[in-house]
């Protein structure tokens, strides 16, 4: 999309409400901001409909401020607590049915490319841990194996939200929730390891409580997955509701994981980080 | 691609250019419709007796007739990223059969509630179980109130065409909506026929993705905080509404649709025989069964005429309503158990015993006129 | 000339009973008339049981599926009979009186009950040698199809037999685009190989053909 899209003409100005024009002026579109200059430019995402200390909703606005190309970013998603706030983006959003996300994506993106050849249409799968590594599984693997350019991030809240608190396969083992009556009887579902073993030339794992690094990860799972090919990022978003701690919690929960369970890990195809290293040199790099 | 194709309009394509005599199956009038509708991507996955076609369909994208086709993992997979495919602004093409279509099914409203003009084949079998891979049209009756188009094709010269007209019906800003063409499993797809086709050198001119109701998903049009599709999960009378006018406005576009429908395919119904007082209403190769049927009656002196049922979606209720006005006995035979075409045709009249809800066949079986035939007999017995 | 005739012919996968019944389609359609030609409706196996169905008319053919009512009935294979493999069994079930069956056999197989069901019919029954005759003039059993089409033609009157064999070098050369099924062109690639050049396997099918009518019309003369 270029600048004048979105440019309100002088005649017609006064008729747009003053979010749009606050976005036009003072948005992250044709700008060069990201998750550092939280707090100076107008966001993709403000007001949301989630529950107080959401995880998710933090996870959603660091991943879209870290967007390298917001105006030419497209979100797929899938119903589930992460569409509430997807839904109310600045940018082209859309979840139809259940777990389809990948296919999605992939047919968006191939026909993105047919009709702008020349130019990168950044399409993110955005789903919580339900949408991928249950109902969408093999839609993910899939995606993953055919190589689709195309980043998938799985927002890990470890539980079924908007239905009210049911086990997913990325729940731990022994937690204890609905549909789960005598606790969870097998582990986490290992779709960070999966993802490097199916073919994704990036893959990272991070929590909340590290918003840099969700930035750094971001934007280079998007740089990749234009030229070289799939890419996964798994985020920590815990659920104060359903996990049963205090909204003022989160962050701490977060921390704590990060230490206990859930560090840090990043993987890059030789590749990817040849293709990395060449972008991260060049000056104003990737932010096309 | 060994030709040069000219882009031309549907009209063209369909009522002006010259056609040749060929000898081919259902699944070869597919991809000769497919060559022809300027198609931007294609994806597949196979099933009997969907298959061939879509073999056939992967040569075109070889020969550089379309641009993207791949094997997808599934058919809810493939009905899924023709949906985002289609979201992107281009034109697609699919096709499946019996427990594809219902392994699928969570995809069809989800496109015509997104006013997708997707074009899609079924050629229609048994479902499971016991396991049938035979012809039979039950799949149908799960599709009635998904929103999309149902055209039910006779031959393999009416899947060639319906596919083209299916495109130039789904695109029209004011319709914008998928369109289902169904055939009998088998009795279309693997018959070999003579099907008259358009030169191969022109096909229909390129989609405009801005003729659409609603914008292309391509971050090409002003990002508003809103939602392309509308939020529509909170629990407010607002909201309700909100989602009520919307599939209000899928059934009128239905609606719309049937001008189109009309100059296209000829009207939603096509009658022989109008004066009859016995009529057979059919759709499908159950149609190209009653014709047989009615050789023999005609031929014994007993008098019978012929609705043949084009558009499921939209029901013709008016247009069958005014052809049966005279009509007595009206028979329906059909390829399925549940006999959902008598259904609708008995729903749509008045004094609905008239209707007789027979032949029904299922399970594989061929219809031979002779069932037809005997029907017609023992409803005028019935009746004396 | 015959115009209006309902052919069954079964055999065993791999025979080409549904490239026979796609080859005599297209020569009447090229001669004018009209035809639907459709195979069975099943799993395609080598060796098992296959059938495929010939319809034609002076006037539109709308009738599809299974002829369940055959004028004529093809055997491909003695097996069909003696081994029961097929989906019709008898295999002459459903045949008009008068009917005629052509059973591709060295020697008589029917077994007294059989042979008693088509006197009863009053059918006409043929044996002929498509096998040997296959091996004589193409050098393999895979041109049985050929043999039986042109056994065919010499004993009814449904086409010029120029006509098939125009309709079987359009089969074989590719100019027009012909995929019966997948294992069908699988096969064709299989006896395209066997004869290293096309031409070469349309006139070795030409010569099997034009053999095998001018077998049964003698045949037919002689009777």
């Amino acid at each position: 999309m270029s600048n004048r899209i979105i440019t309100p003409v002088k005649e017609f100005e006064d008729l747009l409400p003053q979010e749009y024009k606050d976005l036009v002026a003072d948005g992250p579109f044709f700008a060069e901001k990201g998750v550092d200059d939280l707090g100076t430019f107008k966001e993709i995402m403000e007001q949301h409909p989630h529950c107080a200390g959401c995880g998710e909703a933090l996870g959603m606005r660091l991943v879209l401020a870290g967007l390298p190309t917001p105006q030419d970013t497209l979100i797929i998603g899938t119903p589930g607590c992460s569409f509430f706030g997807l839904a109310q983006t600045a940018l082209n959003y859309s979840n139809t049915a259940f777990g389809n996300q990948n296919a999605v994506a992939s047919g968006l993106k191939r026909m993105l490319q047919i009709r702008y050849p020349d130019k990168h249409k950044d399409v993110v799968v955005m789903v919580g841990d339900g949408g991928i590594a249950d109902i969408g599984l093999d839609y993910t693997l899939h995606s993953w194996f055919r190589k689709e350019k195309i980043t998938t991030i799985m927002l890990d809240n470890e539980v079924y939200g908007n239905t009210g608190g049911q086990e997913s396969g990325m729940s731990k083992e022994g937690k204890v929730l609905n549909m789960a009556p005598t606790g969870k009887k097998f582990p986490k579902i290992p779709v960070f390891e999966l993802a490097k073993t199916s073919g994704c030339c990036y893959v990272a794992k991070v929590t909340i409580a590290s918003p840099k690094k969700i930035g750094k990860v971001i934007r280079r799972a998007i740089l990749i997955a234009r030229e070289i090919g799939p890419t996964y990022v798994q985020l920590f978003t815990p659920c104060p509701t359903n996990l049963k701690f205090a909204p003022d919690q989160t962050l701490k929960v977060a921390k704590e994981a990060e230490k206990d369970y859930y560090p840090f890990e990043e993987f890059i195809s030789d590749d990817a980080a040849a293709y990395l290293a060449k972008v991260e040199q060049a000056k104003g790099d990737g932010k096309s | 691609m060994n030709i040069e194709q000219k882009n031309v309009s549907p009209e063209h394509i369909l009522f002006e250019a010259p056609r040749d005599k060929a000898f081919i199956t259902g699944s070869e009038a597919v991809a000769e419709a497919v060559k022809r509708a300027n198609i931007d991507m294609s994806i597949a996955y196979p099933i009997t007796p969907q298959s061939e076609s879509m073999h056939l369909i992967g040569d075109l994208y070889a020969q550089g007739y379309i641009k993207d086709y791949y094997r997808a993992e599934n058919e809810f997979a493939v009905m899924a990223a023709v949906h985002g495919a289609s979201l992107g602004g281009g034109r697609v093409f699919t096709a499946t059969s019996g427990p594809g279509t219902l392994r699928a099914a969570e995809m069809f409203p989800v496109w015509a509630g997104s006013r997708q003009p997707i074009v899609c084949g079924f050629m229609c079998r048994g479902i499971s179980l016991p396991p049938s891979i035979q012809p039979e049209n039950i799949e149908m009756t799960f599709l009635l109130d998904s929103g999309m188009l149902m055209f039910h094709a006779e031959n393999a010269q009416d899947f060639f065409d319906m596919i083209l007209k299916g495109y130039a019906i789904a695109e029209k800003p004011d319709v914008h909506l998928p369109v289902g063409v169904f055939v009998d499993g088998f009795f279309t797809t693997h018959t070999r026929e003579i099907v008259m086709l358009p030169p191969e050198d022109i096909r229909l001119s390129p989609y405009d993705p801005k003729c659409s109701p609603v914008p292309a998903f391509d971050m090409e049009t002003p990002p508003m905080r809103v939602v392309r599709d509308p939020l529509l999960n909170k629990s407010n009378f607002i909201s309700y509404a909100a989602n009520a006018s919307w599939h209000q406005e899928i059934l009128a576009a239905a609606e719309r649709s049937k001008k189109y429908i009309n100059h296209y395919m000829n009207g939603l119904i096509e009658v022989d025989n109008p004066k009859a007082k016995i009529l057979i209403a059919a759709s499908g190769t159950a149609v190209a069964q009653s014709r047989e049927a009615i050789r023999d009656l005609q031929a014994e002196g007993i008098d019978v005429g012929l609705i043949k049922v084009k558009s499921i979606r939209p029901f013709p209720e008016k247009e069958i309503q005014a052809a049966t006005e005279n009509a007595e006995i009206i028979i329906v035979p059909e390829f399925n158990a549940g006999g959902w075409l008598a259904r609708e045709i008995k729903a749509s009249l008045d004094h609905n015993s008239r209707v007789i809800s027979a032949p029904r066949i299922f399970g594989g079986m061929p219809m031979p006129k002779e069932l037809i035939v005997n029907e017609v007999k023992h409803a005028i017995k019935k009746r004396a | 000339m015959i115009s209006n005739i309902d052919i069954r012919m079964a055999g065993l996968g791999g025979q080409g009973v549904v490239t026979a019944a796609h080859i005599l389609g297209t020569a009447v359609v090229s001669a004018g008339k009209h035809s639907a030609v459709n195979p069975f409706f099943g799993a395609e196996k080598r060796l098992a049981p296959a059938e495929s169905y010939v319809r034609m008319a002076d006037r539109p053919v709308y009738d599809r599926g299974e002829i369940l009512y055959p004028d004529l009935i093809m055997i491909f294979a003695p097996e069909v009979i003696t081994m029961g493999k097929s989906y019709t069994m008898p295999f002459y079930s459903g045949l008009k009186e008068k009917g005629l069956v052509m059973i591709n056999s060295d020697e008589p197989i029917l077994s007294e009950k059989e042979q008693a069901g088509l006197d009863k019919l009053g059918a006409t029954l043929f044996y002929i040698p498509a096998t040997k005759l296959a091996m004589e003039f193409a050098g393999t059993e895979l041109a049985t199809n050929m043999t039986m089409l042109g056994a065919l033609c010499g004993l009814v009157d449904l086409v010029e037999i120029d006509t098939v064999i125009e309709a079987v070098a359009q089969r074989f050369s590719g100019k027009s685009k012909f995929v019966a099924s997948g294992t069908t062109a699988v096969l064709d690639e299989s006896i395209k190989s066997k004869y290293a050049k096309v031409s070469l396997l349309i006139e070795k099918n030409t010569t099997a053909i034009t053999k095998a009518y001018e077998y049964t019309k003698k045949l037919n003369q002689s009777k």
